[in-house]
């Protein structure tokens, strides 16, 4: 049975998530994950949001998507094992050299490999099964049958990112914010001397890349030609296409956004959690439209 | 006798490939990594794999099989008929972007030593490491690395890295091409919409389009910093080149291969006709990348003018 996984950026985004029918919830370690400081937990709230989740009978997971440089290594494994002693069980990393360290140093954990990664194919997530990865993200840009052939590995759980935005440029292939604007900034959770990245999207820590991709642009073509450019990105949600996941044997059905406001974040839950359900017991959930999208959206030449 | 050090670049397909002169490289990676249906990719057409591989052997040089920077599965049937022909063929190596296709690559062609590119995402000697376990023999860092990194990843992960020594940074990959949108505008239809000189700019920056890939607007140039490079032991040397004419494949390599000559040598200046060959060839402006821990568009150095971000771009060399 394929489980609902919320994402949370707060204590009161755990509890939200919680009540609309999450199975389990990820959040971010403060300094440690992509999501920046306003999505992240302290040790204390993660402390409380790992009881609460406890308490309902579900998991929390933990966000560790920055990729810390070699000298703050150290630091990540103090951190994971004071996350163990809590009580955590399933921790989600973006880099194959953590993984890696990690699945060494503490072989009771589950390690996720995050949609970070990259991976998208059969040989992705064979790749990360034989690393030692207890699951592996992809996108939602992967459809059910593409996600059957991946599910086919075995040995490793598949995760779907079912609601998510897809920016012009794949997640973890992008440094075009770096490219303009790189600036070390200390970390947040206080480690002394580590610092992010902001404007990296691997190794960021505020949160901020700028966001140029969704800028307007002109695109200067020979000739003299000028064409105001934005560069493609949408919401994808796969509400409708639930069972056919589950069908294809994907083990989590993911979604996408820290950040939501708890209001926010538990509607998108429960709609969710509504749509699987129905879809699992054949019931009419309700068509979902997505938005009609420009040509450069079909699949062209891919 | 073993080179003191290898000069690459790359090229997309047999049309590019026999108006390049090859001199001054010592290798070629051969394919475009960024899309299926770029003008005759060498990874969709088997023979002319076999033909360019044999067109790079017979100059002595080696050839090298790029691969795809973010593949789907339908890629890897078309992927592994690539990679037969590169072993048939007698390519050197094999550069991987992509984690799984390394796993088919160790699993399947065994005999194909795997370079690891620049979208593979390197960022630790532990990421280094774990491909090294995989069967990789070179690394090009992920490029928002800066140099003390990059040292101590070859130090720590036990590889020789490859370095991005001249041309069009990689910035991101994407499913999908925009520039699909002006063929009925513009009367340029694919495959020759991504070959045109296409600048995304901005606010005095910009970023060149290759329709599915994102390039830096500038070259990233380290002419100057060339024996920072050789003192620290690297000695492979990339001149990106994907999306560039052959004249300026020709007159960059050519400067490189004399300035790295130079610069393992020990005694090391920039002559003034190298400086001005690879400004003339800078449609935008030059930068070095992330390997001083600044801002990818930033440029370190002693010719201030380099670092101008020259808006009003300059016609293509060459073409």
């Amino acid at each position: 049975m394929a489980i609902l996984l919320a994402p949370a950026g707060s204590l009161e985004a755990v509890a939200a998530a919680l009540d609309a029918g999450a199975d389990a919830v990820y959040v971010g370690l403060k300094g440690w994950s992509r999501g920046g400081a306003r999505a992240e937990l302290g040790w204390d709230e993660l402390a409380a949001a790992r009881r609460l989740a406890s308490a309902r009978g579900t998991e929390l997971q933990i966000a560790l998507n920055t990729i810390p440089k070699a000298r703050e290594r150290a630091a990540l494994l103090d951190q994971v094992a004071a996350l163990a002693d809590l009580g955590v069980r399933t921790l989600i990393v973006n880099d194959v050299g953590i993984l890696t360290v990690l699945r060494r140093r503490f072989p009771e954990l589950n390690l996720t490999a995050s949609i970070g990664c990259g991976a998208q194919t059969a040989a992705d997530v064979a790749f990360f099964q034989e690393l030692g990865a207890s699951a592996v993200v992809l996108p939602g840009t992967v459809g059910p049958e593409e996600a059957a052939a991946c599910c086919g590995v075995g040995g490793i759980a598949v995760e779907i990112m079912v609601h998510m935005v897809e920016e012009f440029v794949l997640l973890g292939r992008c440094w075009m914010p770096s490219y303009v604007h790189l600036k070390p900034t200390a970390m947040a959770g206080g480690v002394a001397g580590a610092t992010r990245q902001t404007g990296s999207m691997k190794r960021g820590g505020v949160g901020a890349c700028f966001r140029i991709c969704q800028e307007p642009w002109t695109l200067e073509a020979p000739g003299g030609r000028r064409e105001t450019q934005r560069l493609p990105s949408r919401q994808i949600s796969r509400l409708a296409d639930l069972a056919a996941y589950v069908s294809a044997g994907v083990a989590v059905l993911k979604l996408q956004g820290r950040s939501l406001p708890p209001r926010a974040l538990g509607q998108l839950v429960g709609r969710y959690r509504h749509a699987l359900d129905a879809g699992l017991t054949g019931d009419e959930c309700g068509r979902f439209a997505e938005p009609s999208l420009p040509p450069a959206w079909t699949v062209v030449g891919r | 006798m073993t080179p003191a050090f290898e000069l690459n670049t790359s090229i997309s397909n047999l049309r590019d490939l026999r108006a390049s002169d090859l001199g001054p490289y010592d290798a070629v990676y051969l394919g475009n990594i960024f899309c299926r249906v770029y003008e005759d990719n060498l990874l969709e057409r088997p023979a002319d794999l076999a033909e360019g591989v044999r067109i790079v052997a017979d100059q002595g040089k080696r050839a090298y099989l790029a691969t795809y920077a973010a593949p789907r599965n339908d890629f890897l049937p078309r992927l592994r008929k690539a990679l037969e022909v590169a072993v048939t063929a007698g390519a050197a190596a094999v550069e991987v972007h992509n984690l799984g296709i390394l796993k088919i690559v160790r699993d399947e062609f065994p005999s194909l030593p795997a370079h690891i590119g620049g979208f593979a995402n390197v960022y630790t000697d532990a990421g280094a490491l774990v491909l090294k376990d995989f069967g990789a023999v070179r690394i090009t860092p992920n490029y928002e690395l800066d140099l003390q990194e990059i040292d101590q990843i070859a130090r720590d992960g036990g590889m020789p890295m490859e370095l991005l020594v001249h041309g069009k940074m990689p910035l991101g990959i994407s499913d999908y091409c925009f520039l699909l949108d002006y063929e009925a505008a513009w009367g340029i239809e694919c495959p020759a919409l991504c070959q045109q000189d296409l600048f995304l700019t901005k606010d005095g920056w910009a970023m060149k389009s290759v329709g599915k890939g994102v390039l830096s607007g500038k070259d990233v140039c380290m002419l100057e910093h060339l024996p920072r490079l050789v003192a620290a032991g690297h000695r492979n040397f990339r001149i990106e080149a994907v999306s560039e004419s052959p004249a300026y494949r020709h007159d960059v390599g050519s400067v490189y291969r004399q300035a790295l000559t130079r610069a393992l040598s020990g005694e090391y200046d920039v002559e003034p006709g190298w400086w001005d060959l690879v400004q003339r060839h800078s449609r935008l402006g030059l930068c070095n990348g992330f390997y001083f821990g600044q801002s990818g568009m930033d440029y370190r150095g002693v010719r201030p003018e380099a670092a101008a971000a020259i808006l009003q771009i300059a016609p293509r060399e060459g073409r």
